[in-house]
């Protein structure tokens, strides 16, 4: 008997009241595989990642993690399942310090409780989430000098390692980042992406990248699937997809540097 | 929002024409008894319409509609009566009843803009607390200046007949048929009136707004002035009934404008539909029926076995109202009567659509 | 001078109590978004449950019972007012709380009657400072609103729950996203802020009498504090409290003296505070960007 893939799509739609937003897309992921979901503005991206992750309700279609059905559940019980999400602009607490941040990571699985009951199993998990703390941090040395200060008072490419290290703290095996590299500079996407690919092979911590920028996506992960206008188009291992006449001229701009030639000018539709 | 062009549009202005006219007849048939609480379906019929626009376009609510409503009613009575308390009830001390009518919906309407003006830039809230007060400020004027208003006691008594160029509609004992027939034409009238609207190009801004205030104020929508214009009519309205009913009854006494009449009119909106016409029609109907019913069986001296405390009128009226409201914006957050259309067209196999 | 004192000495009292209720008004609209207008409710509720159970408790331990019942209360309104994902919107939510403030003084009215209630303070008499009267009561009240005022913020802070509600207060998309559950967290909002509505009615009734409808008063002013820091901020909620309670005391009390209004001056309080809160938020109409 085959194990079901760590993450499974099947048909997912997408709607935001009469406008289709996702129209049917399927793909899978295996445990500790790195695959990117590339396509340009407005193809959908944000909206499958919505629909995975619990943040939108899917009008049809079917989520399984470890072939367990979660189509529709709320977000924590996707995160408690081991699906965590970077979304996209970082979306850090900001006026929480750094280190609150990164504990409400771990604690956020406990506030499906009431007050009293949240308390004491946050006090009774005390030392188990304080070492996953300590590892969080000497995986990201630069969080521990920064854990006092309100996140929102933090650099660009330091928020995105505290929305990084708060999605590692509720121990995912599945990490979905959207749009790491928007509106960061180069040599800090560069220090990100080797921190992931660092963070995959060593920890085994399965990675969805979704991305406009195509390069930084193609060249981290070695799977990929193109989405465009809500539908899949292309999918295929990276280095096919590099090759691949259509993607070369639509998101490799012809050797550019996407990221670059337009920076943080991706928004998807909103609900 | 709007479910134009399932009907073709004459056949919907013919049965809407139609069905006024019935509403108008029936004003003729009832006895005296029935026809009171006939003529207050109406009165609310208006008021919801105007607070449906409001509530379903503008994204706002207003908790000040009764207040509106109050304020129709004494700017009517004491316009009639006359402004000056020593010199009340005498003959020509007031003005004509029929120009009081006027004048209450203009004066509700000018309150509203002023106190719209800064609060309607703001979010819904903001509004729903600061109509709230103003419900409450009238209330206290009401109460404090008894020498115009009569406060409690005695409260104001309107004796003047309402009379349009000698055509007589109200008389020494209050509402008449007439005045019912004419209520309800009214409510026709205000009906066509906010179907235009909506159906206009003004119609579509407001459409607009709804589904997008960003989106529309992007279009170059000016959205607060939209905004403003909607509260103002809603005000309006409200007033209109109030002069209306200052002269059904011939007697206004503060007991009859609490803060609960500004919620029952949420009420109706939420039970109709935010921003549907017909349904604030239909809102208003059954809640001031549903009301009537249950302040009845509230003074019943047993139910069920049990005896009746002195307070259940208000109890059974309030409380299961609450429920009610609660229950509907939980479960039917576009209205009861949108969703029961929804169920139906549901039972019916899709015919023409898609 | 003495008088203004005097005045000023209530007006602080009182305006403490609705402090807590605008403080509480803020921390669920900041948590949630959802404006609470049943929090005059938790107000009224507190002094009822009070007046009921000091006959047969310690007033310590009837004021601990009265303010945990309806911070249990406060909860069950959270999780209905917060209703459906997706479905249920703030304007939606702000209905609703209104249906469960009108279903609260029903079940009041049913349960209490329609007459003011009272317990009587345990302080003996009152202390005179310089020829201003003061009741302990006074002073009780304006003490505890400041403490809990303290100890909420410290709360929000240094807890993990604390914690929690300000994720949702910064980004509530987020907060989902690391698993926070919205709902309890907003059980948990409702559940703090009912219990700081009914602390300052456990303790303001001996010298505030609450009845059934109280909640609409209350509610009111209450709002106005919170709108005083545009629904965001406990510290200048708690100074809109305060400003609003004086403001209010002193109108009354030199009501006499503004003309036209004379000896009906009494009864313009609440008119005085609603025409003081509507203006406070016609000048942040002015000042806040239309979000």
């Amino acid at each position: 008997m085959s194990t079901p893939p760590l993450l499974e799509i099947e048909g997912l739609v997408v709607k935001y009241g009469p406008a289709v937003a996702l129209d049917g897309v399927s793909l899978s992921l295996e445990a500790g595989e790195r695959v990117a979901l590339i396509g340009p503005n407005g193809a959908g991206k944000t909206s499958l990642l919505n629909g995975v992750c619990g943040l939108l309700e899917p009008a049809a279609g079917r989520v399984r993690l470890d072939g367990r059905d979660l189509t529709g559940r709320g977000p924590g019980e996707i995160v408690r399942a081991g699906l965590t999400q970077v979304p996209e602009g970082r979306q850090v607490f900001p006026t929480l310090p750094v280190e609150a941040n990164l504990l409400l990571g771990a604690y956020g699985r406990e506030f499906r409780h009431e007050l009293v009951s949240a308390t004491l199993r946050y006090l009774r998990r005390r030392g188990e989430i304080a070492a996953r703390l300590e590892r969080v941090y000497s995986l990201m040395p630069k969080l521990r000098e920064l854990r006092e200060r309100p996140a929102g008072r933090t650099s660009g490419g330091e928020q995105q390692m505290v929305a990084i290290g708060r999605a590692l703290m509720a121990e995912p095996r599945l990490l979905a980042i959207d749009e790491l590299s928007l509106g960061l500079a180069p040599l800090v996407v560069q220090d990100l992406s080797a921190f992931l690919l660092r963070l995959n092979e060593e920890e085994g911590v399965a990675l969805l990248l979704v991305e406009q920028n195509a390069v930084l996506a193609l060249e981290l992960c070695s799977r990929a699937y193109v989405l465009e206008a809500g539908r899949l188009v292309l999918a295929g291992p990276s280095h096919e997809l590099e090759q691949n006449e259509t993607v070369r001229s639509a998101y490799l701009g012809g050797g550019l540097d996407v990221a670059d030639a337009e920076p943080g000018t991706q928004t998807e539709p909103g609900p | 929002m709007s479910r134009g062009g399932r009907l073709p549009g004459l056949l919907r202005l013919a049965g809407t024409l139609a069905a006024g006219a019935f509403a108008i007849w029936l004003g003729y048939q009832l006895g005296p008894g029935d026809r009171s609480l006939y003529t207050l379906m109406g009165l609310y019929a208006i008021v919801a319409i105007g607070l449906s626009l409001l509530m379903g376009f503008a994204g706002q609510i207003s908790l000040g509609q009764g207040a509106f409503y109050a304020l129709g009613a004494y700017t009517a009575g004491i316009l009639t009566v006359g402004l000056d308390p020593d010199d009340r009830f005498l003959p020509e001390a007031g003005i004509d009843p029929a120009l009081a009518v006027v004048a209450a919906p203009l004066l509700t309407g000018l309150v509203a803009a002023v106190i719209g003006v800064p609060l309607l830039r703001l979010r819904g809230h903001y509004l729903a607390f600061a109509t709230l007060a103003l419900h409450l400020i009238l209330l206290a004027v009401i109460f404090a200046q008894s020498r115009f208003t009569g406060g409690q006691d005695p409260g104001l008594a309107v004796i003047e007949p309402l009379e349009v160029f000698g055509w007589q509609i109200t008389g020494v004992t209050g509402g008449t048929a007439r005045h019912t027939a004419i209520v309800w034409g009214l409510v026709l009238v205000t009906l066509l009136v906010a179907l235009n609207l909506v159906g206009s190009r003004a119609g579509r801004a407001l459409q607009a707004i709804a589904t997008s205030e960003r989106t529309a104020a992007a279009a170059g929508v000016n959205v607060s002035a939209y905004k403003l214009r909607l509260f103002v009519l809603s005000a309006s309205l409200a007033g209109l009934a109030g002069a209306l009913y200052a002269f059904m009854l011939q007697f206004l006494s503060p007991d009859a404008f609490g803060v609960f009449l500004s919620i029952q009119f949420v009420v109706m909106v939420a039970v109709g539909g935010l921003g549907s016409i017909y349904g604030a029609v239909v809102g208003a109907v059954a809640i001031t029926w549903l009301e009537h019913e249950l302040r009845e069986l509230g003074t019943r001296p047993s139910l069920l076995g049990f005896d009746l405390p002195d307070q259940a009128p208000q109890v059974f009226s309030v409380g299961v109202f609450a429920v009610i409201l609660i229950v509907v914006i939980l479960f039917f957050p576009r209205g009861l009567l949108p969703a029961l259309g929804d169920g139906m067209r549901r039972l019916r196999p899709a015919r023409d659509e898609s | 001078m003495r008088e203004f004192l005097q005045l000023v000495v209530v007006g602080i009292s009182t305006g403490s109590a609705y402090a807590l209720v605008g403080i509480g008004m803020v921390l669920v609209f900041r948590t949630t978004g959802i404006v609470n207008f049943a929090q005059g409710s938790f107000a009224v509720l507190g002094g009822l449950f009070m007046v009921e159970l000091v006959d047969e408790l310690h007033g310590l331990l009837a004021g601990l019972v009265a303010v945990l019942a309806v911070g249990f209360v406060g909860s069950l309104v959270g999780f209905v007012a917060v209703g459906f994902r997706h479905r249920t919107t703030p304007l939606a939510s702000l209905i609703i709380t209104l249906g469960i403030a009108l279903l609260i003084a029903s079940l009041n009215l049913l349960a209490f009657g329609d007459r003011p209630h009272t317990y009587p303070t345990i302080f003996e008499r009152a202390w005179d400072i310089g020829g201003v009267l003061v009741q302990p009561q006074y002073v009780l009240v304006a003490g505890v609103t400041l403490l809990a005022a303290l100890l909420l913020t410290l709360g929000l802070q240094r807890t993990i729950a604390g914690q929690a509600l300000g994720a949702c207060a910064d980004s509530r998309r987020a907060a989902e996203l690391v698993g926070i559950d919205v709902r309890a967290v907003a059980a948990i909002a409702f559940a703090v802020s009912a219990g700081l509505s009914a602390l300052g009615w456990v303790l303001l009734t001996p010298v505030d009498p609450v009845n059934y409808d109280s909640d609409v008063r209350i509610a009111i002013n209450g709002f106005a504090a919170a709108a005083f820091g545009g629904l965001a901020s406990i510290r200048l909620a708690y100074v809109g409290g305060l400003v609003l309670g004086v403001a209010q005391q002193l109108v009354v009390g030199y009501a006499d003296e503004i003309p036209g209004l004379g000896q009906q001056a009494r009864q313009y309080e609440l008119a005085a505070a609603l025409v003081i809160m509507l203006v406070l938020i016609g000048w942040r109409a002015r000042h806040e960007v239309h979000e």
